[in-house]
C-alpha cells in the first residue's frame, strides 16, 4: 500500500480552509481590531483603545437591548427545546393524514422570516385579526396594543419565533426519535410505566444529544434576535425604542453614510461574548450528563 | 516557543492597528482646487445617477449625453447609474477605494459626509454665475457649516422637491370645517382637529403623524448652536409644541398607532379618507386623478403649514478627477436651466433647481384648476423652503429623536426631557 504524502489531507482541506479564513476568520479579526477605532463608513479612523466599551457601558439603550434579548433567550430556549419534542411524538405515529399534518408544521420553516413577521404584524396590529378576534369574543373592550406595549411586543415576537421554528426542531427530534430503542418501551410498559413515566425516563434521556444541540442552536439564535423585533418593532424599536436587540443597535450604528463601524464592532465583540456564556452553560451541561451517565 | 508565539502576537495585533488608520485620507486642498472652464474640453468621465436608469428616463439620459459629446466632440461620458437601496453604503465604498465617479448625483446628507473627506470639489470658486443660476434654497442645502466654516458650495441644485398641504373638503365640511380656510398654522390646525374629532366622534382626523425635526424647527428654534456644531434645539418653544402635539395625542385627535410599527403614514391614510389632511408634492392631485378617481374632486390644496420643507437632489463634482474640466462643464451642462426644465417634466412632483425656470409660466400661473393652484403653491413654497436636517444629523440621531418623541407622546417622559435626552445624545454621536 502507497503511502500519501504529507500535505494531501491539507490539499484536500484547503478550499475550506480559505473560505474559512476570509469569510469567517478574517472579517472576526478586523472587527475585533475595528472595535479599538473609531472608524465611520467613509472615514479611515484611528486607534482610540478601550473607548467605544466604555462608550457602550453607558449608551442608554444597551440595558434594555441585553434585557430583551436575554428574556428572548430565556423563554424561547425552553419553549422551542420541549414543544417540538412533543410535536415530533405526535406525528411520528403511522396513521392516516398525519403526513399533512408533518408538511403543516413544517411549513412556516419555509416562509421567509419578514414575511412571516408581516403576516404578524397585520394580524397583531390595533384592528387586526387577534385584537377583532378578540373584541368579538367579548375578552377585551378596549384593543390589546400588541406592537406598542414593551412587554406585549417582545412576547409576540417570542410566540412568531416559537411559531415559526417548531418545525424545523420538530425534524430534528424526529430523526433522533428513530434511534431510541422501541424495546425499552415496550418492557417499561410492560412493567407498569406510564405514558409520562416512559417520556421522562426514556424518550427524553434518549433524544439528550440532540436537546442539547437544539438547545445551543436556539440559544445562538435568540441572543443574534433581529428580523422579528424589526418587523413588528419598527427600526426605532418599538415605542420609544424600549424593544432593541442587541443586534438591532449594531445595525442602528452602523448604517448610513456616518455609520460607525467601530462602535458597532465594538457591539458584536460584547455580543459574542454575551453569546458564550450560555454556550459554555449548555456545553457544560451535556458534559455533566455525559458523565453521570 | 512562548515568546516567539507572544511577539508574533504582537506584531499581527501592530500589523492590524496600523491598517486601522488607513482609510480615505484625503485633504481640503483637494476640495480647493482652481478648473480651468477655458481650456479646450477632451477625454472622458465617468457620470452616476440614483436609481435613473429605467423605461422612463433613460431615452431623456441618452439624449442628453449625446448632445454634450456632440457640443464637444473628443469628449465620452459613461453613464453608471446605482440600484436605489444601499446608496449611502456603495458611495462610501467608492469614496474609500478611490473610485468616485467624475460627477455624482448626491443628495445633501450624503454629500455632506463625502465632503468631509475632501473629496468633493468646491463649485463656489469653480462656477462663477452660480449664486445667481440656481435656486438660493436648493444651494444652500449644500453649503455646510462644519467644511471650511460654510464658505463652499458642494452640489449644484438639481430636481428639487416640497410640500403642499392637501385637504379633503368633503370629510371637513361633514364634520363643520371648511376647507377653502384651512389652518395655517400648527396651533390653527389641533384646533381644527378638535373640532373634526369632536364632531365625528373621534371617526375622523386631521392630523395623522408624530413630530420631527421640521416640526421642532418651524417653532422658530435653531437647532444648532450659532458656529453650527452642536445640537440645540432643546428650547421652550419646541417643548411648547411637543407638549402640545402630546396633549392632542392623548385627547384622541391622532390615530393611536401614529407611534408604532403598523402606522401606514398619512399620505397612505388621506388616501384611504381616514383623515382630512396630507402634505404632497404640487403633482398628488394629478396622481389622485389617476388612482383615487373619486378622491380627486374633493382636495384642495393650500400652502404647507408655517415653512416649507426643502427636499433636494443635486449634482457634484468629484475632487479627485482626473478630468475636472470635462467633469465641471458636463455637471454645469446637466443642471442648466433648459435641461433641468426638461428633466423635471419627467419626474411630475419636482422642481427644477435653476433660477431661471420662475420666469417658466407652468409654475407662476395656475390654469384655475385645483392641479394647477397646488403646482404654483409648490414652486412658491420651494423659494422659502428649507432642508430642516441639518448635514451632520444622521440616521442614528434621528431614530433616538423618534425614541424620545414616542416616549415623550405616550407619557413616559416629560417634553423637556425627551428634548434633552435627544440633544445630549446627538451631542455626544458628534464626537464619536
Amino acid at each position: 500500500m502507497r503511502s500519501h504524502r504529507f500535505y494531501t489531507p491539507w490539499l484536500l482541506m484547503l478550499p475550506a480552509l480559505v473560505w474559512l479564513g476570509l469569510f469567517s476568520v478574517w472579517p472576526a479579526i478586523n472587527t475585533v481590531t475595528l472595535s479599538f477605532t473609531n472608524v465611520h463608513q467613509l472615514t479611515g479612523g484611528h486607534f482610540i483603545g478601550l473607548k467605544n466599551y466604555w462608550l457602550l457601558w453607558h449608551d442608554p439603550h444597551i440595558r434594555d437591548a441585553v434585557l430583551n434579548t436575554i428574556v428572548f433567550m430565556v423563554i424561547c430556549v425552553p419553549l422551542l427545546t420541549l414543544l417540538p419534542l412533543l410535536l415530533a411524538l405526535l406525528v411520528q405515529r403511522n396513521i392516516r393524514g398525519i403526513a399533512f399534518f408533518r408538511t403543516a408544521f413544517y411549513f412556516p420553516v419555509i416562509a421567509s422570516a419578514v414575511t412571516v413577521a408581516l403576516i404578524w404584524k397585520w394580524m397583531l396590529d390595533d384592528r387586526g385579526l387577534f385584537n377583532n378576534l378578540l373584541q368579538t369574543m367579548g375578552f377585551v373592550h378596549k384593543t390589546v396594543p400588541f406592537l406598542t406595549d414593551r412587554w406585549l411586543l417582545l412576547l409576540s415576537a417570542i410566540a412568531l419565533t416559537v411559531w415559526k421554528g417548531l418545525g424545523y426542531y420538530m425534524l430534528l427530534y424526529m430523526s433522533a426519535l428513530g434511534s431510541v430503542r422501541r424495546d425499552l418501551h415496550e418492557a417499561a410498559a410492560v412493567d407498569g410505566a406510564g405514558t409520562v413515566r416512559r417520556f421522562w425516563s426514556i424518550t427524553v434521556p434518549g433524544v439528550r444529544g440532540t436537546m442539547i444541540l437544539i438547545s445551543v442552536l436556539i440559544a445562538v439564535n435568540a441572543m443574534r434576535v433581529f428580523s422579528e423585533l424589526y418587523i413588528l418593532g419598527g427600526a426605532t424599536g418599538g415605542v420609544g425604542g424600549q424593544d432593541v436587540s442587541i443586534v438591532m443597535l449594531v445595525q442602528q450604528a452602523a448604517s448610513g453614510s456616518d455609520g460607525r463601524l467601530g462602535y458597532a464592532s465594538a457591539i458584536s465583540v460584547f455580543l459574542f461574548f454575551l453569546t458564550a456564556i450560555p454556550l459554555l452553560f449548555l456545553t457544560r451541561l451535556n458534559k455533566n450528563s455525559q458523565e453521570e451517565s | 516557543m512562548r515568546r516567539t508565539t507572544a511577539v508574533s502576537a504582537i506584531a499581527v495585533a501592530a500589523t492590524l492597528l496600523a491598517g486601522c488608520g488607513v482609510g480615505s485620507k484625503s485633504s481640503s486642498a483637494d476640495a480647493n482646487k482652481t478648473v480651468s472652464t477655458t481650456a479646450a474640453l477632451s477625454g472622458s468621465i465617468t457620470f452616476q445617477t440614483w436609481s435613473l436608469k429605467n423605461d422612463k428616463f433613460t431615452p431623456y439620459f441618452n439624449t442628453l449625453i449625446a448632445a454634450f459629446k456632440q457640443a464637444h466632440p473628443g469628449t465620452d461620458v459613461n453613464w453608471i447609474d446605482q440600484p436605489g437601496d444601499g446608496y449611502p453604503t456603495k458611495v462610501a465604498s467608492q469614496v474609500s477605494t478611490g473610485s468616485l465617479p467624475d460627477v455624482i448625483n448626491l443628495p445633501p446628507d450624503i454629500a455632506h459626509s463625502v465632503a468631509k473627506t475632501g473629496n468633493l470639489l468646491d463649485l463656489k470658486q469653480n462656477d462663477p454665475t452660480l449664486a445667481t443660476d440656481y435656486v438660493k434654497s436648493g444651494l444652500a442645502a449644500y453649503n455646510y457649516q462644519d467644511v471650511s466654516g460654510g464658505s463652499q458650495d458642494f452640489g449644484f441644485p438639481w430636481y428639487l422637491g416640497t410640500d403642499v398641504s392637501y385637504w379633503n373638503k368633503t370629510m371637513m365640511a361633514k364634520d363643520g370645517l371648511d376647507a377653502t380656510k384651512p389652518p395655517k398654522t400648527f396651533d390653527d390646525l389641533v384646533a381644527q382637529a378638535k373640532i373634526m374629532h369632536d364632531a365625528s366622534g373621534g371617526k375622523d382626523y386631521l392630523m395623522s403623524r408624530a413630530p420631527g425635526l421640521s416640526d421642532i424647527a418651524n417653532t422658530g428654534t435653531k437647532l444648532l448652536t450659532a458656529d453650527g456644531t452642536k445640537f440645540a434645539f432643546n428650547t421652550a418653544p419646541a417643548e411648547a409644541m411637543l407638549d402640545k402635539y402630546t396633549a392632542a395625542y392623548k385627547a384622541g385627535y391622532l390615530p393611536s398607532n401614529v407611534l408604532d410599527n403598523s402606522y401606514e403614514g398619512n399620505s397612505t391614510l388621506f388616501s384611504k379618507q381616514q383623515v382630512a389632511w396630507t402634505t404632497g408634492g404640487g403633482n398628488l392631485i394629478t396622481s389622485l386623478q389617476q388612482d383615487n378617481p373619486t378622491l380627486a374632486p374633493n382636495v384642495l390644496p393650500s400652502p404647507a403649514l408655517d415653512t416649507a420643507p426643502l427636499y433636494v437632489q443635486g449634482l457634484s463634482v468629484s475632487s479627485k478627477s482626473k478630468n475636472l474640466p470635462l467633469a465641471l462643464a458636463f455637471a454645469e451642462f446637466v443642471t442648466n436651466n433648459a435641461n433641468q426644465t426638461a428633466f423635471v417634466k419627467l419626474a411630475p412632483g419636482f422642481l427644477p433647481g435653476s433660477a431661471a425656470s420662475a420666469n417658466d409660466p407652468q409654475y407662476t400661473k395656475s390654469d384655475g384648476t385645483p392641479q394647477g393652484d397646488a403646482a404654483v403653491i409648490a414652486y412658491q413654497d420651494m423659494q422659502t423652503a428649507v432642508n430642516f436636517t441639518p448635514p451632520i444629523w444622521t440616521d442614528a440621531m434621528n431614530t433616538i429623536l423618534n425614541q424620545e418623541i414616542a416616549k415623550a407622546m405616550t407619557g413616559k417622559e416629560t417634553s423637556k426631557q425627551a428634548l434633552d435626552n435627544t440633544v445630549n445624545q446627538a451631542n455626544a454621536l458628534l464626537t464619536q
